[in-house]
């Protein structure tokens, strides 16, 4: 197991290596990303010059759930790229390269490949965070708390819609999957009613990666904190089944058309 | 060249309609878009009273589709595509023919939206009649269909004149980033212009991405103004004057210069 | 090779894809049944058209892929059940996708291999040494690999491929693409690695050649089915006795020196640009019909290509002679 962790380990600081070879985008690119944000965090700042609160949540708070959005999602996208490529890389054929190393093929996967465009956005959200909530040292941790089940749910799900690309052939369903969360990650959940917000905490999960934990984070308490962390292992057992049961199905890109 | 004009533009439609996995995944994708962003701006309505800026739960729902629509039935990223042409040089075969490139081009683009356009229009208004009934106007919903191809069509145009400066600078990946974000704000996509404040209300509506989304939202509301049809009108021919002269200038430059 | 055991049992494999969609979903039998034996030590050839089925074999012996039928063992395991015990024991390259991280010097990518297998910095670092000289690519493996040609990059993925000294070897078609010089030092690499190293090649390939310079077996595959399963020495008195050689001329017609070149071992067919000869060099050698063109046409040969005979007519002589 540790020698897992170990070539895990090294694979991804490879991978980091690897993205930061080519350095001539990168500021561009970190550029491009924080105006991204920037737009967010104006867009917000505008709908609450016109309204105190939706439905409960007022500016810091939205804007605390931004910042884990930001975080969180970065993180994924950034460090553990290839699980928004999954999908698409078990249609075209791509795993088998994965499936000749002597590592457990999900993680080896996800560690394989850096992202650059998404690296600075971690430490975005924390300056978000830094500049937007009451920062204690409490506040921190449970922020911290917050982004690392949010980060599982996010792999989980992604994971899960990407494998069933094994199945149909096709990544159609897990980039909207994909799409999705993100989009439904960057609002409050209490902002859809009725049925779309059973299913943004049943289908598409999205209200327990962000809604959830900046609820957590402007007031902790131990019940919605110990069923984040029950949702997550939740999220991440089914990707993980879903994975190694399309991966028997898998074609290295033989003939789907 | 008219003859040239229409008859690519039926290619378009005809590509865009034999790929219906595609046309599914942009009305999916548009579907989940519309659901969160109309139900957020419900939500605002309905902290400030039941109406913000004028715009009821129902008309704000109805502005949002129409957005949304127009928004999803124009590819986004076509100034990073096209400019990926233009600096591989994959545009040079083009430059042989007997019409100029991005007229062909934006031919094309324009024909392709039609089909996403029907496909994506059925959705909103079965989506728009189950959550907040009719339209607040029948002749504002059915007026802002040739405004939505009036914006269609000048945010293509809008994004090859963007995408020409390929031709003089080679990363222009960040000029697509920039330009999205200023039609999701300024454009009316994420918020209605009239929501904005004041000094930033004229600005967008003296720039031209107001007439890509914010006018045929703003029909489909109810606020029928025959003035911006015009303002339409007015941006779609100065952006394919913009479109064509810079990529003149452009394979000017590229066939003076070569590869 | 007798006595020596199986590395390689594969009965009744088999493996089908489903195409399309819809109406016009249909099956497609990519390997019908496959049954091989390969012992270790043995250079094996697995030769065969585009679409016979080539690639799909190897990767259910190496357990990329699970079979739709039939059995397995290699080096006593399981591919498909037993992946990643067995990828501790064999190599594998796929000419068509590379291992190495495009934009890193490729002793990076041997540094993190070095870890996933297990294997301690001292290790690599010795093994590093051993293989830059068996490859002759010491100098290659710390500049990006991005920078080097293609010869070049098969030679560092092969480093790649034998880095955790694999007793088995599978390639799927490591030549493609490769420019004749490169391709003939690829080759004697493999020779090397399996008379010095005692490593066994399996070698996929649709080129004809594979079978002569790398292979002391072959396999020929077509359809999903292995159609012939012979030593090299002996196909190479059936089958590849056939030589092509094509006679650029000018000045004459191709016709009448056709027809003045006809004799015992060879056939002559009329191009636009010259003639066609398919040469048996069982009964005539490529000098005696040389010297022949020579002969008819004197002073008017622009241009001589010797090839082998094709694969398809490799594979369509099979079909003809009884086995």
């Amino acid at each position: 197991m540790t020698a897992e962790v170990r070539a895990l380990w090294i694979t991804w600081r490879a991978a980091w290596r690897h993205a930061l070879a080519d350095r001539r985008a990168l500021w561009s690119q970190l550029v491009m990303m924080t105006t991204n944000d920037l737009v967010w965090i104006a867009f917000w700042l505008l709908v609450f010059s016109r309204v105190d609160e939706i439905r409960g949540w007022k500016t810091a708070d939205v804007l605390i759930l931004l910042a884990i959005a930001i975080t969180s999602s970065g993180f994924v996208l950034g460090a553990l790229h290839n699980v928004r490529r999954l999908g698409d890389m078990a249609a075209d054929g791509e795993l088998d390269e994965a499936l000749t190393v002597p590592v457990r093929t999900l993680p080896y996967l996800l560690v394989r490949r850096v992202e650059v465009l998404h690296i600075g956005e971690p430490l975005f959200g924390l300056v978000m965070l830094i500049v937007f909530a009451d920062l204690t040292p409490a506040r921190l941790a449970v922020f911290a708390y917050g982004v690392a089940m949010a980060i599982v749910i996010q792999v989980g799900f992604f994971v899960l819609v990407g494998s069933l690309s094994f199945f149909v052939g096709r990544n159609e369903g897990g980039n909207l999957g994909l799409q999705a969360m993100l989009l439904f990650s960057s609002y409050p959940v209490d902002a859809f009613g009725g049925v779309a917000k059973i299913l943004l905490y049943v289908v598409v999960p999205s209200a327990f990666v962000t809604s959830v934990p900046a609820r957590l984070v402007g007031s902790f308490e131990l019940g919605p904190a110990l069923a984040l962390a029950a949702v997550a292992a939740v999220f991440a057992g089914l990707g993980v089944l879903t994975f190694d049961r399309g991966l028997r199905r898998y074609t290295s890109g033989s003939t789907w058309t | 060249m008219i003859t040239q004009i229409v008859t690519t533009a039926m290619a378009g439609t005809r590509r865009a309609a034999r790929q219906p996995g595609a046309l599914v995944a942009v009305a999916g994708f548009y579907l989940v878009v519309t659901l969160a962003l109309s139900a957020m701006w419900r939500a605002v309505t309905e902290s400030r009273g039941g109406e913000i800026a004028g715009y009821d739960a129902t008309s704000i729902t109805w502005y949002i589709i129409v957005s949304e629509l127009a928004f999803s039935v124009v590819p986004q990223r076509l100034i990073e595509y096209t400019g990926d042409d233009v600096v591989n040089r994959r545009i040079v075969p083009e430059l042989i023919r007997p019409a100029r490139p991005v007229v062909i081009r934006l031919a094309h683009e324009v024909g392709m939206v039609l089909p996403r356009l029907a496909a994506c229009a059925v959705v909103g208004v079965v989506f728009g009649f189950a959550v907040v009934g009719p339209p607040p106007s029948w002749s504002g919903l059915t007026l802002a269909i040739p405004a939505l191809l009036l914006g269609a069509a000048g945010s293509i145009a809008a994004q090859h004149a963007f995408a020409a400066a390929s031709f003089w600078f080679h990363e222009t990946r960040s000029a697509w980033f920039l330009y999205q974000k200023l039609v999701f704000i300024l454009g009316g996509l994420l918020i209605p212009i009239d929501v904005l404040p004041g000094p930033l209300r004229s600005v967008a509506a003296a720039l031209p991405f107001a007439a890509f989304a914010y006018a045929p939202s703003r029909l489909a509301a109810g606020r029928i103004d025959p003035g911006w049809f015009v303002v339409q009108l007015g941006w779609l021919v100065a952006l394919t004057i913009a479109a064509v002269v810079a990529f003149d200038r452009g394979t000017a430059r590229l066939v003076r210069e070569g590869s | 090779m007798e006595g020596t055991s199986p590395v390689i049992v594969a009965d009744g494999l088999q493996r089908a894809f489903t195409v399309g969609r819809g109406q016009r979903k249909e099956t497609i039998e990519a390997v019908r049944h496959l049954d091989l034996e390969v012992r270790a030590g043995e250079r094996l050839a697995f030769i065969g058209p585009n679409g016979a089925g080539k690639s799909t074999s190897i990767k259910m012996l190496t357990g990329i892929l699970h079979p739709t039928g039939g059995h397995a063992l290699v080096l006593g395991l399981v591919p498909w059940h037993e992946r990643r015990t067995l990828s501790r024991r064999i190599g594998t390259l796929f000419g068509q996708r590379s291992l190495l991280w495009s934009e890193l010097a490729a002793v990076e990518t041997y540094r993190m291999l070095g870890a996933i297998y297990g294997l301690g910095h001292a290790h690599v670092t010795r093994r590093l040494d051993e293989l830059g000289e068996l490859l002759d690519a010491a100098s290659l493996f710390h500049q990006p690999v991005r920078t080097l040609s293609l010869g070049q990059r098969m030679r560092c993925e092969l480093a790649a491929c034998l880095l955790h000294e694999p007793s088995l070897v599978f390639l799927d078609e490591p030549t493609i693409g490769l420019d004749l010089l490169a391709k003939q030092r690829f080759r004697e690499l493999l020779v090397t690695l399996n008379t010095e190293l005692g490593t066994t090649v399996f070698l996929t390939s649709h080129d004809v050649a594979d079978i002569e310079y790398v292979a002391d077996r072959a396999v020929i595959v077509n359809d999903g089915r292995v159609i012939r399963d012979a030593s090299v020495a002996a196909l190479r008195a059936e089958l590849l006795t056939n030589k092509r050689v094509r006679v650029g001329l000018a000045g004459v017609d191709p016709a009448v020196v056709a027809a003045a070149l006809t004799g015992p071992g060879r056939a002559t067919t009329p191009t636009s640009t010259g003639i066609d000869l398919a040469v048996d060099t069982d009964v005539c050698t490529i000098e005696t019909a040389l010297t022949a063109v020579f002969a008819a046409a004197p002073g008017a040969v622009v241009d001589v290509a010797i090839d082998d005979a094709p694969l398809e007519d490799v594979i369509a002589s099979i079909y003809r002679s009884p086995t």
